[in-house]
């Protein structure tokens, strides 16, 4: 079985910052796989995340997304950019443009820079917004403004967005944090579904672990930027979740500490 | 608030000083205003009743005004938008867009009468020079505007196009010009109106529209035709503002 994500030995900081973001991260994920990230905020999640879609620099390590290695000084051609979709924890939609129009958004990478500037969608462009829109079970809202939607919503034209872009890798940073319980399951049903139909692998980060048990096949608990368990869904033991959330001792003096 | 400590005693004193500096430097002789009541008086009576045989030229000039200042805008716009994105922090290195904002603070410092006179001199008398001079005037506060438009939309969309494979032009047609273009179209609008009423007076020296009748009538002592034209011009600004109004709500 192919690879999808390969990580060997990744450390990264974020300018300015003392502690480092990642510390020595190795993990390999198989192609069709679903995946939840689990760990508090701050533990490194969005960073690895946001690194992995190619949007962060200055890392040390080796990073191959889909085959193909990731420099850790540019961002990717522009041609691999859609095969890797992301979705966002704030929805990150355009509010005054349509539905239908945000979901052809996806599309922009997969058209020749010339045909995505003039707005000149191609039949195929279109009748894939279209099945991504009727996968999310958002046809009806096609042609209504994103401004005048609900957060389910909003994250239903979001995963639209994604899988038109065609990504063969959807990378999904707390994509339910927004959304009450009900509209949680619903929504990470939609995404680990729509990955799995497409043969696509699937990675998302929560800090939910019972959601995580639900809709992954494999948990990986990640903990002030190092990986503290990396096991699949049915051998997850209640002590690994308790200790990933245990509260650090506030050190006398520093005023930090992470929260659970 | 009132002024407090040193900092506060010194503003106060070049206050004071610049006022006393302007009387003391001017010739600024009371007798003189108080004589000249009767003489406003006079004036006044002169102007009444306005002369409505000047309607001709009032609806010359004022048409010819709001040309000048619908072509000025428009070269305005056509100048503001490479100039608006060169001057954004977001879209083009430090060196590029702080280079782009002192040359538009530049072209601000310059008032518009004054070049308007330069294209008069450049390319003769008539609306022309004061339609360059318009586009010319008006870019340097709109090309400024239409960065701090660019610059000041929600950045999460443009990520998600970057991430999706979109470059930078793509993302400021989908992402970033969604999200301004109400910004930009009040702007553009309050723009518009500002420079129909600068160009009002730009007919005084030789730039074409209704400047040039009251500039005429007054020297001539024709101050019946003044006010007809002076009529013509308030109501015309407030006409313009209206339509404003109901733009910008429109844009909303």
């Amino acid at each position: 079985m192919s690879t999808a994500i390969q990580i060997d030995d990744l450390s990264f900081a974020h300018t300015g910052a003392d502690v480092p973001a990642l510390e020595r991260v190795s993990l390999k994920i198989p192609t069709g796989e679903s995946v939840a990230l689990l760990g508090p905020s701050g533990a490194g999640k969005t960073t690895l995340l946001a690194l992995l879609d190619g949007r962060l620099f200055g890392w040390r390590g080796q990073v191959s997304i889909l085959g193909a290695p990731l420099d850790p000084d540019h961002p990717p051609m522009r041609s691999r950019r859609p095969d890797t979709g992301f979705v966002f924890q704030e929805f990150a939609l355009v509010e005054r443009s349509t539905v239908l129009r945000n979901v052809l958004n996806g599309r922009l990478g997969r058209m020749s820079p010339l045909r995505a500037l003039m707005g000149s969608p191609t039949k195929h462009d279109l009748e894939i917004a279209r099945t991504a829109l009727a996968d999310c079970g958002i046809s009806d809202l096609a042609d209504r403004r994103v401004d005048s939607l609900s957060g389910g919503q909003r994250q239903r034209v979001a995963i639209a967005r994604c899988l038109a872009q065609e990504p063969r890798l959807i990378l999904a940073d707390e994509p339910v944090s927004n959304l009450d319980p009900a509209r949680a399951g619903e929504i990470l049903a939609l995404l680990t579904g729509a990955a799995q139909a497409r043969g696509a692998t699937a990675l998302f980060a929560s800090h939910q672990p019972d959601l995580a048990r639900r809709f992954a096949q494999r948990i990986i608990g990640i903990r002030g930027g190092r990986i503290a368990f990396d096991v699949p869904t049915s051998e997850l033991n209640e002590d690994a979740t308790a200790e990933l959330y245990r509260e650090v001792e506030p050190i006398p003096g520093i005023g930090l500490r992470a929260v659970s | 608030m009132a002024f407090r400590g040193f900092g506060g005693f010194a503003t106060s004193g070049l206050i004071a000083a610049a006022i006393l500096w302007s009387f003391a430097n001017t010739d600024v002789e009371l007798s003189r205003l108080m004589s000249a009541g009767p003489r406003i008086a006079d004036f006044l009576g002169r102007m009444f009743p306005p002369d409505p045989t000047v309607m001709a030229e009032i609806k010359k000039g004022s048409a010819e005004t709001l040309r000048i200042a619908i072509l000025g805008s428009l070269g305005a716009v056509i100048l503001s938008v490479p100039f608006g994105i060169l001057a954004s922090e977001t879209m083009v290195s430090p060196a590029v867009f702080r280079s782009i904002r002192t040359l538009l603070a530049f072209i601000r410092a310059i008032p518009l009468i004054l070049v308007a006179m330069l294209m008069v001199g450049a390319v003769g008398l008539g609306p022309l020079p004061g339609i360059i001079a318009v586009a010319f005037h008006a870019t340097g506060m709109l090309a400024k505007f239409y960065a701090e438009a660019i610059d000041g939309v929600s950045r999460a969309p443009i990520a998600a196009l970057e991430s999706a494979g979109a470059g930078p032009l793509v993302r400021l047609r989908y992402a970033i010009w969604p999200q301004m273009a109400p910004v930009v179209a009040r702007d553009t609008i309050f723009r518009f109106e500002l420079n129909l009423r600068e160009s009002l007076i730009l007919g005084i020296v030789g730039a074409g529209g209704i400047g040039f009748y009251i500039q005429t009538y007054v020297r001539s002592f024709q101050y019946d035709k003044a006010a007809s034209v002076t009529i013509a011009v308030v109501v015309m600004v407030i006409a313009i503002e209206a339509i404003n109004v109901a733009l910008r709500r429109r844009f909303a």
